[in-house]
Order: C-alpha cells, then structure tokens, then sequence
C-alpha cells in the first residue's frame, strides 16, 4: 500500500511537471527570419526627405543613420537580402552646405529660460560635389522631391540649380548631371523597392500658407508621375511597396502655435519694474481702432471680422484674407466721416480692408511663430499699427486659412485647408489605385496620422507617443519630419504591410532604441 | 484516507496556485515538504499558525534558517526578435523564531520572517526599460503571539503583525533620456494571525490559520527624476515643467497590499517512521487591483482631474496552492523529506507585469533533516521549481511577448529545543 502511494504521488508530479511547458515554444535565438514570395536582395527605396532621413530641418549623418529606409534594409538582410544599402551620406552632423543649405536645428535654451529651436551653428563641411560611386545609392530619398521630380532630367544638374530646376541633394548624388532619380533607381535593378512620394506635391503649398509660391500639383500631373513611377519599377517584376500621404495639417508645423498666442500682458508696454499699463492700452486700441472699425465693418455687413481686444483672455491673430471683399475705400470713408484726418484714414482702410482676426480654424504656420508681434517692414506698418498679428495683419505665407464662414464671398478658393486636405484626398486615391493595380504592399501613413496625434498617441513598450512639438517624441524640431523613434514606427508600419503582402518574417525594430528629441 | 489524498493531488492539477510577490521560504523543515504548515515539532511553525506553538514537544523552542533563492525570467519578443534575461542577484530571505511554555495550557511565542519581497534587475536597456529596470520590494514581520490549549488535543493563538518594508524601483523615462526612482525604505503596516491545531490523535495534525492582509503605507516616499545627460539648465527647465524640486526629485505616498492568507494544513503518520502532509492556501490577491502614487506636486501622474496621482492597473485575482509533502525517518537521527506544491500566478496573461512577473509553477521540493542530539535539529532544504512559459500582452502597459523562468532554492535550517 505503502508502495502504491508513493509511486502514485510521484507518477503524478511527474505528469504535472512534464505537462507545464516551460519553455518557448519558439525561441527568438533560433527564428529564421525568411522573405516569403518576396526577394529583397536589391532593395531600392525611392522618395523624399521621408525616404532620406531628412530631420530637424537638415539631412546629417546621424539622421541618415537612423533613416526608416535602412532600418527596413538591416531586416531584410537577417533575411540575407539587402546586402548593400549605401546612402548619400552628408559629411557631418550639421547637414548643412554653406551658401546653399542651412544647419540643421537643436533645440536650445533661450533667454527667458525656455526651450527654442535655432539653427546650429558653425559651418558645415558636406559640398554640392558629386559623390557618386558605381555601386550607385539604394536610398533614393531626395529631400525636396515632387513626384513628377524623380522623372525629371537634369534634377541634379548643378548647371539647373540658380534657375531652381535642380535639387541640391540630388546634385550630390546623380549619376550623370541629366540623370533622373528613377533611371538612377533602375539601372540598379531593383528587385524590391519602396516609393513614398507626393507629400510634397500638398506640402510645399501648406508650408507656405497657400500664398501661390508653391503651388499644389495638378492631379494630372500628380497621377501621370505616379503611373510612371510605378509601372517602371514593377516592369522588370520587381515587388515593392508604397505608402500614403499623411494628412500634413496634423503635423506639428500647423498645430503648435494656436490661432489665438496673444496673450492680454502682451500689450503691457511699459517698463520692468513699472506698474502694468496692458488695461490702459487695450482700452485705448478698442476705443480707437477696434471698437471704430467693429462698427464700421458691422454697418457694411462684415462685423465679425474683427474682436475687441481681451483683457481676460487669450486674443486671436490678425491675419489678411485675400478672399474676403477689399473694404479698404469704404473704411476710409466711414473714418474720415468719422473725422479721422483723411491721411490716417486711408493707411487705416489699407491696412484693414481685408484684415480678420484668426478663428480655431486657421492653422498658423510654426514659422510664424517668430514674427508674431515683429514690426512689419510695410510703408503702412507705423504705430500703433507696427505689430504682425496683434495690429497689423500676418501675411498670406504666415497662415493657412481655414473654413471662415462669415465671409460672403468664401469658395471652394478660399479655405486653404481643405485644399490641402482635398488634393491629399485626390493623390492618395492615385496612390492606393496603383498600389492595387501593381498588386504592391501598401501603407496607410494617412491613418497611421490620424493615430499618432489622436490625444492617446502610439504606445511602444510603455513610451507614449503623439505628435505633438517635441513633447511628443516622434517629430522633430522642424515641425514636419520625424525622429529616429517616429521613422521607426514608420519602418515597423513598412514592415508590417511587407510581411502581410509578400508573407516574408521580417523582423520590427525596437522605437525606444532610437533617437528622439536631444535635450541641450 | 489515502485515497482521498491521491485523489486530491490529481485535483491539484485542475485547480491550483500563491505567486506574486509572496516568498513560500518560511521553514527549510516545511519548505523541504512542499512548505505545509501542520509540523509542531520546533518553533518554525510559528510563522504558518500561532497555535502551533502550543504543541511543540519541548518547554523552551528556538528555531532559525535562511535561504538562497535564485532565480532568472528570460522575456522575448516574437515581433523584434529580441530577447532579454534578468540579471538579479540571489535573494536571501531569513526567519527565526522562539516559542515558550509559561504554563502547561499557555505558550508564548515571537516570529520574524520575510514573507514577501522580490528583487528584479533586468539590463538597463531592455525592451520593458520604462516598465522597470530593477525593482526591490521588502517585508519584515514581527509577530509576538500567545496560543493557548483548549483541550489536549486542541489549540487557539493570535498573533499581531507589525511589518516594516521597503520598495526600491527604478525605471527608465525614454522621452526624457533619463530614469525615476521610486524609493520609500521606512513603508509599515499592522496586522494579525490567528489559527487552530489541533492533534486528535497521535496519527494526526491539523493546522487552520490564517493571516489578515497587511497595508503597507510608504508616508515618506521620495521620487526621484535623474537626467545624466542633460545641462543643469535643461535639467531645471524639466524639473520645473514636471513639478520637481531643484534636485529633480518630490514626495509621494502609496499603499501596497500585502495580502491576506487562508491555510488549511494537514499531517498523518501513515506509520510512525512515515508521514504525509497536504496543504491548501487561498491568498487574497484580489486586493491587488491597482498601485497609486500619489505625488506632492509631481506632475507625473496619468488621471485626468489630477495629475499628481499616478495609477497602475494590476488586475490581480485570488490565487491558491496546493502542497503535498512527505517525511520519512530513516532513524533517530534522519530524516528524508520530499515535496511537490503547485503555485498559480495570480494573474491573467493580459495582466503580466515585468517587475514582478508571475507564471503558473510546479514546485519540487527535497531535504534532509538530522537530529544531532541535546535537542539540536539542523534542516537541509532544497526546491526547484518548474515554471510554465507565458505569452502575454499587458494592453496597459502596452507590452506584450513571451517570458519564462527559472528558479532554485537552497535553505538551511536550524533547531533548539533544549527542555
């Protein structure tokens, strides 16, 4: 009996402890990393800025280091692909070129004991020379480039550079100075690329307030590029992947300033150590310029453009609408009717004809953040109407216009945000068309957008990521690209969509082991 | 009788279990049996039941040992492939214990142990850094109690639990390029124990007990910010920005539940040179939903409507374990001691935690045990346990992967019974 229990007790420990798994069922020491129906052994990626590592305004050696593009290509050589993967790299951690470049941007600490961004100092040592070698560049990121710009010869013709017809970092890397960026990409025969372009087909626009600098490209243009993009990669039967345009009106450049930075103390002009006189001017600028021009605006039917000045709160900028109707001679009569001297009327219907004040539907570029409160250098820009964005109204480039309904004459031409989200609509229609008629894996970086500056952000082992300015750990101190920890949640997305179309293993990389934002 | 303890320990299979951070390294006689509790024969048994204390065969008892516990969790990430393996150093938990007759019906007795406390120290740049990169957790019970004879073959006693415990936790803050300490080494609770033994006859021991949670308050917790890389005045713009004093650091209070424990212990001498013994623990863990800092001015919390309160979720549940263990004495002087226990993780997979990770786990357990005359005991214990892999994904902490682990302890114990 005795026998019994014992070999009973010990058959049943045995059992207990030999049914519990205590060991991975597939350790990560011994996983074979495969590329499934894919072959990434010449792995090519095309593109912009995105594509290059381009970040904190500048494209330098670190940031190269840590670009999405070469993250992808260390995957997929655990897959035994990608065995080279040269980029452009700049000479030093500057990035830029002097007379042609500027530095890239570190955040410093300013007089008033706050963080700013400025440019680095000291002179960059990267030159316009051509660096190409015949192994040729895997990464074809061009900062800058358009879509239809990687069709486009003598793109890195330095002869094309004062007449703006050439990039400079192209000019750095072209094979030939007629060379174009997808003829370079394809005398490498590229079994395996990436293309993600046309950010800068709506960006250029957004990022100068719409002003007509930088126009967006027509849709034509934008899908006869796109379908030559890619029925040329894909015609030696190569496999790729392409991604989106992210919304760019949510990216840090358009939501770090608000519409409304102006705070009551800001028209506090007297001196340190003296008692605050910000009631006193206020209440002089209502009585005689907003409150005068409120009333007149109001008895011409556009009283909602322009507010009493605060004494509480936050106040709005003063911006220029070029889409409203110019009351500029019906101000200067009401004025001098008024009996305002007809000379400091009319400056006053000038500058105010189609003066507005800002509203939470204008995005105020993160530029302007330097200019608000500056003297305009305007013939008509005298006190007290000498200051951008409180008195005298921001320009075109400083802004982009938002939905302003109170506008009679408000168009489709009017809102310069909704055009930029409308031609980013258009293209990323092209976009998935093509990446479906190519049979491509494909990235939606347009709602990767919308999740990472969602108010809970994109988590990665406990690090909370947004896409808010610098706080948020994924753009960089431009604004509008990202930091070795966004492009690497940028590579896990390429990743991820890769391994889903083409069935390959390849491994994420670890966002927390790059580089965010480098505190002074 | 016997049957119903073969039946019992294929139960134990389906329905099973302590974990957490609770330490089963009480006793190195108890624990070289699966760590059961009905074993009156030297003050040891304090610590599992107060009222065991009343059936130590001697006037005068004192019982003492230490631990060796090492143990190594390895984690892996199927995503990044990347794998990581703690390097924390062997933890040694300690007890000693004395028990005294004043009169024939009425013992008294002191015990000091380490019921629960975990130190974990993964590499400083492991995936899980801003979870944890190491955290030590400490508790010491003091516990004077008085067990009194309601019949020869029956006892009652109480304990009061004063314990004093520390919490040392360091991790990393990505964003910000730097770590935060968590440190409070002056954290104190009260609570009590109360149990019955009872010997019917002299084939059986019976020990009900059981121990009331413990609150540990840490009063005067210090939080510390340390930025080694950047600029004094990049280290005062964030200090400020986060609520911090000029040392980067503020005070917090917090309340750890070290939770309460129900045992239900049996021995019987199947013949006077061999002995079974079987015990059943249900411990409290429930209790252990969330962890709450609360800061004095740090902005470092996560609520809404106040954010100098920072809470966790934890998400533990109750938990159980069942030992079985037995004794047999090759002589006067030897005995031999086997036992298997089975611990389930008082948590789900989607609710693991790396600072103090947790897996279902068998138990294997050995000693030997030498009387060495004038009422000298020495006690040799050693247990390997087994546990289970675990994939998890701790949407909370947005961690996932699969983590596994090793452990082994070593324990010597000594006895005096000395009248």
């Amino acid at each position: 009996m005795k026998k019994i229990i014992i070999s009973s007790l010990a058959a049943v420990a045995l059992l207990s402890v030999q049914s519990c798994k205590t060991d991975f069922e597939n350790d990560v020491n011994d996983a074979e990393v495969t590329s499934g129906s894919a072959d990434f052994t010449k792995f090519v990626a095309l593109g912009n800025s995105l594509t290059s590592g381009f970040r904190d305004g500048a494209l330098y050696v670190d940031g190269q280091n840590e670009s999405f593009t070469s993250m992808i290509a260390k995957q997929m050589q655990k897959a035994g692909g990608a065995q080279m993967f040269n980029q452009p790299m700049m000479a030093d951690n500057l990035g830029g070129i002097p007379g042609v470049l500027p530095n890239k941007y570190v955040l410093t600490v300013n007089a008033a004991g706050a963080f700013a961004p400025a440019l680095a100092t000291g002179n960059g040592t990267s030159t316009l020379a051509n660096i190409y070698t015949a192994q040729g560049f895997q990464n074809m990121g061009v900062p800058l480039a358009k879509s239809y710009h990687l069709l486009a010869p003598g793109y890195g013709n330095p002869a094309n550079l004062s007449a703006g017809m050439a990039n400079p970092f192209f000019v750095r890397m072209a094979s030939t100075p007629n060379a174009t960026v997808l003829g370079d990409a394809m005398a490498q025969n590229p079994t395996f690329f990436s293309l993600w372009i046309g950010n800068n087909d709506v960006l250029g626009y957004a990022t100068s307030g719409g002003d007509g600098t930088n126009p967006i490209t027509p849709l034509t243009t934008f899908t006869d590029a796109y379908t030559a993009l890619t029925t040329t990669l894909t015609s030696n039967g190569a496999k790729g992947i392409v991604a989106n345009i992210p919304n760019v009106t949510s990216i840090p450049f358009f939501t770090t300033v608000p519409y409304n930075p102006v705070p009551p103390s800001a028209f506090n002009t007297a001196a340190a150590g003296q008692p605050s006189n910000q009631d006193a001017n206020i209440d002089g600028l209502n009585a005689q310029v907003f409150g005068v021009l409120k009333n007149i605006l109001t008895a011409l039917g556009h009283g909602g453009r322009l507010q009493l000045i605060s004494k509480t709160s936050a106040n709005p900028l003063l911006i220029k609408d070029e889409s409203l109707p110019n009351l500029a001679t019906q101000i200067t009569q009401a004025l001098v009717s008024n009996g305002v001297p007809a000379q400091q009327a009319g400056l006053m219907g000038v500058v105010f004809g189609q003066a507005r004040h800002a509203t939470n539907k204008d995005l105020t570029l993160l530029s302007t953040s330097s200019v608000i409160g500056t003297a305009p250098t305007s013939l008509y820009a005298v006190a007290p109407f000498n200051k951008y964005g409180v008195t005298f109204p921001l320009e075109d480039k400083h802004v982009l216009r938002g939905e302003y309904t109170a506008s009679p004459s408000s168009g489709s031409e009017a809102n310069e945000v909704k055009n930029t989200i409308d031609a980013t609509t258009a293209f990323n229609e092209v976009i998935k068309a093509k990446a479906t008629e190519k049979n491509l894996a494909f990235f939606d970086a347009n709602t990767k957008m919308a999740e990472l500056s969602s108010a809970s952000g994109i988590s990665f082992d406990n690090v909370r990521y947004t896409a808010k300015f610098v706080t948020g750990g994924t753009f960089s101190l431009d604004g509008v690209h990202l930091t070795g920890r966004g492009y690497a949640i940028t590579a896990n997305e390429f990743i991820k969509a890769i391994n889903k179309k083409y069935g390959s293993t390849l491994p994420q990389v670890n966002v927390n082991s790059y580089t965010g934002v480098t505190f002074p | 009788m016997k049957k119903i303890l073969i039946s019992t320990a294929l139960l134990a299979g389906i329905f099973t279990y302590a974990g957490g951070f609770r330490v089963s390294l009480q006793g190195v006689r108890q624990l070289a049996q699966a760590h059961t509790s009905a074993h009156a024969e030297d003050a040891s048994v304090a610590f599992f039941n107060p009222a065991g204390i009343s059936f130590i065969p001697a006037k005068l008892s004192i019982a003492a040992g230490g631990f060796g516990a090492k143990s190594t969790v390895t984690y892996q990430n199927p995503s990044t492939l990347e794998s990581t393996e703690t390097i924390s150093p062997t933890g040694t938990p300690i007890y000693a214990a004395i028990a005294y007759k004043v009169h024939k019906d009425v013992s008294l007795g002191f015990s000091f142990a380490t019921p629960f406390g975990s130190t974990i120290e993964y590499p400083a740049d492991w995936s899980g850094k801003e979870i944890v990169q190491k955290l030590e957790l400490k508790s010491f019970y003091f516990q004077p109690m008085v067990s009194v004879k309601l019949a020869p073959w029956a006892s009652f006693g109480a304990s009061y639990i004063y314990a004093k415990g520390k919490v040392d936790w360091t991790k990393a803050v990505t964003q910000l390029d730097g770590t935060i300490n968590i440190l409070d080494d002056q954290a104190s609770g009260h609570g009590a124990g109360l149990g019955f033994y009872f010997q019917p006859d002299a084939k059986w021991d019976l020990s009900v007990a059981y121990r009331s949670p413990v609150n540990m308050k840490a009063e005067n917790g210090k939080a510390t910010v340390t930025l080694p890389n950047a600029s004094a005045a990049t280290q005062q713009i964030l200090f400020t920005t986060l609520g911090l004093d000029a040392n980067g650091q503020d005070n917090f209070t917090a309340t750890l539940p070290l939770v309460e424990e129900f045992t239900l212990g049996a021995t019987y001498k199947v013949t006077p040179k061999w002995s079974v013994s079987a015990d059943f623990n249900y411990h409290g863990w429930e209790k252990y939903d969330k962890l709450t800092l609360d800061f004095e001015n740090a902005n470092l919390g996560n609520q809404a409507n106040d954010a100098t309160i920072l809470t966790n979720p934890k998400n533990f549940k109750n938990a159980k374990t069942f030992r079985i263990g037995t004794q047999y004495l090759f002589n006067d002087m030897i005995a031999g001691r086997l036992g298997w226990y089975y611990d389930e993780s008082p948590y789900d997979d989607k609710n693991f935690i790396p600072e103090t990770p947790s897996f279902d786990s068998h138990v294997v357990t050995a000693g030997l045990g030498f009387k060495v005359g004038h009422g000298f005991g020495v006690d040799l214990a050693g247990a390997m346990a087994f546990p289970q892999a675990r994939t998890f994904n701790n949407k909370s902490i947005s961690f996932s992967g699969q983590a596994k682990a090793k452990a082994y302890y070593f324990g010597l114990g000594l006895s005096y019974n000395p009248f």
